[in-house]
């Protein structure tokens, strides 16, 4: 009997032993398999930008979204997740109620040098920070990629860079450690919940775009003398909105990224799934919400323009509006809330047209004002929701919201306000009138984007 | 450089990066952040250089 019990109580311990490493693997695999998901995002950004700048500008666009992307992961690396680990609490750098923030703590996990490099490369025995790591930084290469399209066609290449990389490498992730963190001090302070970056990602980025736009200034021909507006076509509409539904299906990897998977020693639960903040969340949720708010976007912004462009923009829109609260919304709220995001988006475009802003792809109100409709959307309807897994855990409310969607407005906006009135200052921030009027293309690409021929862009029309 | 005493897989417990344990990645870090920002100082230069010749 008690040798029985004595091979039962081993075989037991294999087998859990046996469970835990089929759980590390599948949680490392799943991390992983989300980084070229979210790659496909990239493709997206890469074909949409290009099909919006017209044949004369085709190739600088996709030279300028390339390097934004080849940028952000290496400064990520240098500092990027440094700042994520390091800046939950504010400024003090201190560590948070959870431990696992502050300037000593990211110093000693998170730095490329020093013992911190055990954890920031190859190591037996950490399956959980490369993949985190590889996450974030495709989060970081979106932020970018969203400031991309707005200012395709007259900014210059390396001074684009530079504002990628204070977006993707900094400004952004200073919004994802306050509210993006157990330790964040607009989760643990206010409830702000923003489960799929609605906020720190997309309105970060949308009004990081505006800041610079404002100094940026609009393309040669897009306004009239008169201040009303011309339409300037990009030159392929069928690469753009193939685009945008790249983008679209990248966005399943982003989202999955944002579930913490059940069963390690980083995981809140051993059983269940949870949410960035330790809430529960399913797979399943997601499958409910986000595709019924990729149909209520296309369906509301058809009602308005019947234009495709706006169509698959309106996609997009949709899942913004809903990504703060896609773990908890019904999914025909879901569907609600995308439409209306559908029907607002072109009216919000025009009214930031007829300020003078050029925004070329619409970046400013599908990331940036729809990033904030949704922060505060889930404030409106998530009200009452224990924004955290901890005893006595402050709870999701309009105003939490609000105070999240004006921290995440000036995070944004600011950084790119700044930082391209100093480029601008150094003579680095947009073409010369020469240079555009004659295409990018032929003043700094040694390649042709259509060798054969293309029938010419139009000139600017009304 | 393998990172441990003794070449031999089985011993390897942690990192198994090439020169874990030493200086050498804090130095490689250094090195790449500097080839990022000379590629951005050398890029704005003929980026400029390009413009000017646009303008002839």
């Amino acid at each position: 009997m008690e040798q029985q019990i004595a091979e039962l109580t081993a075989q037991v311990e294999a087998l859990t032993a046996s469970a835990g490493v089929t759980n590390t693997n599948f949680a490392e695999a799943y991390y992983y398999l989300s980084i070229p998901l979210m790659i496909i995002i990239h493709a997206g950004f890469l074909a949409y930008e290009m099909g919006a700048s017209r044949a004369k500008n085709v190739l600088s666009s996709g030279v300028k979204n390339l390097l934004a992307f080849a940028f952000m992961i290496p400064t990520f690396y240098f500092f990027g997740w440094w700042v994520y680990w390091g800046f939950p609490t504010g400024l003090t750098f201190s560590e948070g109620p959870m431990g696992i923030s502050g300037a000593a703590y990211a110093s000693s996990i998170a730095w490329g040098w020093g013992e911190s490099a055990a954890y920031m490369g190859p190591n037996i025995t950490d399956q959980a920070s490369g993949v985190f790591f590889g996450a974030f930084a495709m989060f970081a290469a979106t932020t970018a990629s969203i400031m991309s399209g707005a200012v395709i066609e007259r900014i210059q290449t390396v001074g684009f860079v530079i504002l990628a990389i204070v977006l993707g490498s900094f400004a952004w992730v200073v919004a994802a450690a306050w509210g993006w963190h157990a330790d964040g001090w607009l989760v643990t302070q206010w409830g702000v919940h923003d489960f799929g970056a609605a906020g720190l990602v997309h309105a970060v980025a949308g009004f990081f775009a505006l800041g610079v736009l404002m100094h940026l200034g609009p393309r040669i021909g897009k306004f009239n003398a008169d201040g009303s507006a011309n339409h300037i076509a990009g030159h392929n509409m069928p690469l753009t909105v193939t685009g945008l539904m790249l983008i679209i299906v990248g966005f399943w990897g982003f989202l999955m990224a944002c579930v913490i998977i059940p069963g390690e020693a980083w995981s809140w639960f051993a059983d269940k799934q949870s949410t960035i903040y330790g809430t529960p969340i399913t797979l399943s949720s997601l499958a409910f919400n986000i595709l019924m708010a990729i149909a209520g976007g296309i369906i509301g912004a058809w009602i308005w323009t019947k234009d495709p462009f706006w169509m698959m923009s309106g996609a997009l829109a949709g899942i913004i509006s809903t990504a703060s609260g896609l773990d908890i919304y019904y999914p025909a709220l879901a569907f609600i809330i995308a439409v209306s995001a559908g029907m607002i988006l072109k009216p919000a475009a025009t009214w930031l047209e007829r300020r003078g802003i050029d925004d070329a792809v619409g970046a400013v109100t599908v990331h940036g004002t729809i990033g904030l409709y949704g922060v505060i959307m889930l404030g409106v309807f998530g009200w009452g929701y224990p924004a955290l897994a901890i005893d006595n855990a402050p709870v999701i409310t309009l105003y939490g919201q609000i105070v999240g969607a004006v921290v995440f407005f000036l995070l944004g906006f600011v950084p790119g306000y700044v930082c391209a009135y100093i480029l601008k200052a150094l003579g680095m921030l947009r073409v010369p009138a020469a240079a555009e009027e004659a295409g990018l293309d032929t003043v700094k690409v040694p390649a042709q984007g259509y060798p054969e021929g293309i029938s010419p862009s139009s000139p600017a029309s009304s | 450089m393998f990172p441990y005493d003794t070449a031999d897989w089985s011993v390897v417990d942690g990192p198994m990066f090439m020169l874990a344990g030493t200086q050498w990645p804090g130095i490689f870090t250094a090195i790449a952040a500097v080839i990022c920002v000379w590629v951005l100082v050398v890029g704005n230069q003929s980026e400029h250089a390009q413009y000017k010749k646009s303008e002839k």
